[in-house]
């Protein structure tokens, strides 16, 4: 900490926008190949009529939706970190915040994007929009698909709005030393921001507001997400403890892909002395925290199940523990419950190979999760003749990997070109002689 | 006459703003603007700014968005009058999820709207009179006298610990 000053600070994140080297196209180069498969399956299946997935009945929700809720609880340990660390005044989350703000925007985007694929005839999207037509039709907004709606957009536009306007200054400091095409880029997107004391007076308000804000706004997007699934009367899925389960189940995933992304970003950026081993080793203690409260909800949902005494419900429990999809169970267990524990020990949370390992496995685990919620309880409910089960097809397999990739592309787009660290946010922390973890 | 001549102190250091800003304030000079990397508690003490306002355009957005999220969700309920399942049409608790959202939406709005008008931004007159080291390391102080106080100006910044001090017509 002692060996940062506010001009290393500057130094070392304007440094990550020069002009990338040829392993860095030839990445992106990839990762847009990724987005052009994925992109070319939704095409495919747009032509050719939704049954080129493997959604069928009883399974009418495959990966698409496995994939939407993936993504979306992704999108929350970006809040978590830039709001409600923000508010606890949490000095070890500045150096991360900006990244995992910027991961918030382009997770909410790639989920954004699953409903519009699941939906089949993606042409009368704007049937779920609130506006006068023909059909004298309005959208149902007793319905928590149509809750969603409203959550995801907004959760979209007020988490852009607060990843930008957080920008605004560190922008202005790109400007002021750029030359060229890239000044008049940066002047303009700056919006001519000077560091007055008057910008500052509102700033620093509309800052804290955004927090407070953005704090009920994350729990209720993914509270809402859960009402998809627990407002419906399939077994598994009917559950008062779904939204609190769901919310932790998001900001644990999300916690594990920031740790996934800032390694490879400290040690590509020589970030070493900005994004510390004690600023993961925070995130390692903060994932610990939420796989307990995941483990809990995993148990209670067993506990209320056999204390309901309803057969049905029973029944969906221990399939989903001995069933065909029981691989897919107790991996989501192992990985999001039994893994994370490893954390407990320093010298596993302070290594920079175990910190990966881990966050990699705990987010293969919370993708099984969405799985087997999502799979198991339509695969199985009342009608035992109904009974069946889902394989996803290459085409959706197509689509997960586009998914992926736009992510990332979009992700490693950002960090050549704009600040992948809030230089602000750090120099206050410095100012204020905060412990960032150095 | 009135002040035509605009002097820039520039500062290396948080606390030493704050005491020019203080003397300055005392001095028949007059304090323009302040420049700053970061926010400060000490400079908007020196200053004795108010708290912002802004927060008034949050409010005024939350308490829009919760009646046009309701109104909207009822209205449209209202278009098509079939009961579903025994549900009645006009649904308190749903209704109140949709007023919720849009509370939110529209507060932050307000905080927008509320910051643009507030500062004035987009505006890239500030860029005339400015220093672009007060986005990375330094403090700048803007202020303003009368053309044969320039001079004393300028030495007051000096004196103040300023380290470079540019001149503005």
């Amino acid at each position: 900490m002692s060996e940062l000053t506010f001009a290393k600070i500057d130094q070392t994140v304007i440094d990550t926008l020069r002009p990338p080297g040829r392993i860095y196209w030839l990445t992106v180069a990839a990762l847009f190949g990724g987005v052009l498969i994925g992109a070319a399956c939704w095409i495919y299946q747009i032509f050719t009529g939704i049954g080129v997935g493997g959604q069928n009945n009883p399974v009418a929700w495959g990966t698409y939706l496995i994939n939407f809720v993936f993504w979306v609880g992704i999108a929350h340990s970006g809040t978590l970190i830039s709001a409600i660390l923000h508010l606890l005044r949490a000095g070890w989350r500045n150096p991360i915040a900006r990244a995992a703000e910027t991961m918030t925007v382009f997770a909410v985007c790639t989920a954004g994007l699953f409903p519009f694929i699941h939906l089949g005839r993606v042409w009368v999207v704007h049937y779920m929009l609130p506006i006068p037509n023909q059909r004298t039709l309005w959208p149902n907004f007793q319905s928590p698909l149509m809750f969603d709606v409203v959550a995801i957009s907004t959760y979209l536009t007020v988490s852009s709005l607060f990843w930008y306007t957080g920008m605004l200054p560190d922008l202005a400091a790109i400007r002021d030393r750029a030359s060229g095409l890239r000044k008049t880029i940066f002047t303009y997107l700056s919006l001519g921001w000077t560091g007055e004391h008057e910008q500052w007076r509102h700033y620093t308000r509309i800052y804290l507001f955004f927090a407070a804000l953005a704090t009920p706004l994350v729990i209720s997007v993914h509270s809402v997400v859960s009402w998809d699934f627990a407002l419906g009367i399939v077994p598994g899925w009917h559950t008062t403890i779904f939204a609190p389960y769901f919310v932790a189940g998001a900001i644990h995933s999300g916690l594990a892909m920031v740790i996934t992304l800032m390694i490879p970003l400290r040690k590509i950026f020589n970030y070493e002395q900005i994004i510390t081993i004690r600023v993961l080793e925070n995130v390692a203690k903060t994932i610990i925290f939420t796989g307990l409260i995941v483990g809990y909800a995993y148990g209670t949902e067993f506990f209320i199940a056999w204390y309901s005494h309803n057969p049905v419900e029973v029944a969906i429990f221990k399939w989903r523990v001995t069933g065909d999809y029981s691989v897919q169970f107790w991996i989501m267990v192992i990985c999001n419950t039994i893994v994370p524990l490893a954390f407990f020990v320093k010298k596993v949370r302070t290594n920079l190979v175990s910190l990966m390992l881990i966050s990699i496995l705990v987010n293969i685990g919370m993708w099984f999760e969405r799985f087997v919620i999502i799979i198991t309880s339509v695969g199985r409910d009342f009608i035992p003749h109904a009974w069946g089960h889902y394989m996803p097809t290459a085409i959706e397999f197509g689509i997960m990997l586009g998914s992926f990739c736009l992510f990332f592309f979009l992700f490693l787009l950002f960090v050549k070109h704009l600040p992948s660290v809030s230089m602000t946010e750090m120099k206050e922390l410095m100012n204020h002689g905060g412990d960032h973890g150095a | 006459m009135g002040p035509d001549r605009f002097v820039m102190g520039v500062f290396n250091s948080e606390d030493r703003t704050a005491a020019a800003i203080k003397a300055l304030r005392k001095s028949p000079f007059t304090v323009e603007r302040v420049n700053s990397p970061i926010p400060s508690h000490t400079i908007s003490a020196a200053l004795e700014l108010k708290k912002s306002r802004v927060g008034y355009f949050t409010l005024a957005g939350g308490i829009f968005g919760f009646f046009a999220g309701f109104a909207l969700a009822l209205f449209t309920a209202m278009r098509w009058e079939l009961i579903v399942s025994g549900k009645p049409i006009a649904a308190l608790i749903p209704f109140f999820i949709v007023g919720f959202e849009f509370v939110i939406l529209f507060a932050v709005f307000g905080n927008i709207i509320g910051f643009i008008v507030q500062t004035g931004l987009p505006n890239f007159k500030g860029l005339e009179r400015y220093d672009p080291r007060c986005s990375g390391e330094h403090f700048g102080i803007l202020a303003s006298c009368r053309p044969d106080e320039q001079d004393s100006l300028r030495h007051f910044f000096h004196e103040n610990g300023g380290e470079v001090v540019d001149v503005h017509e």
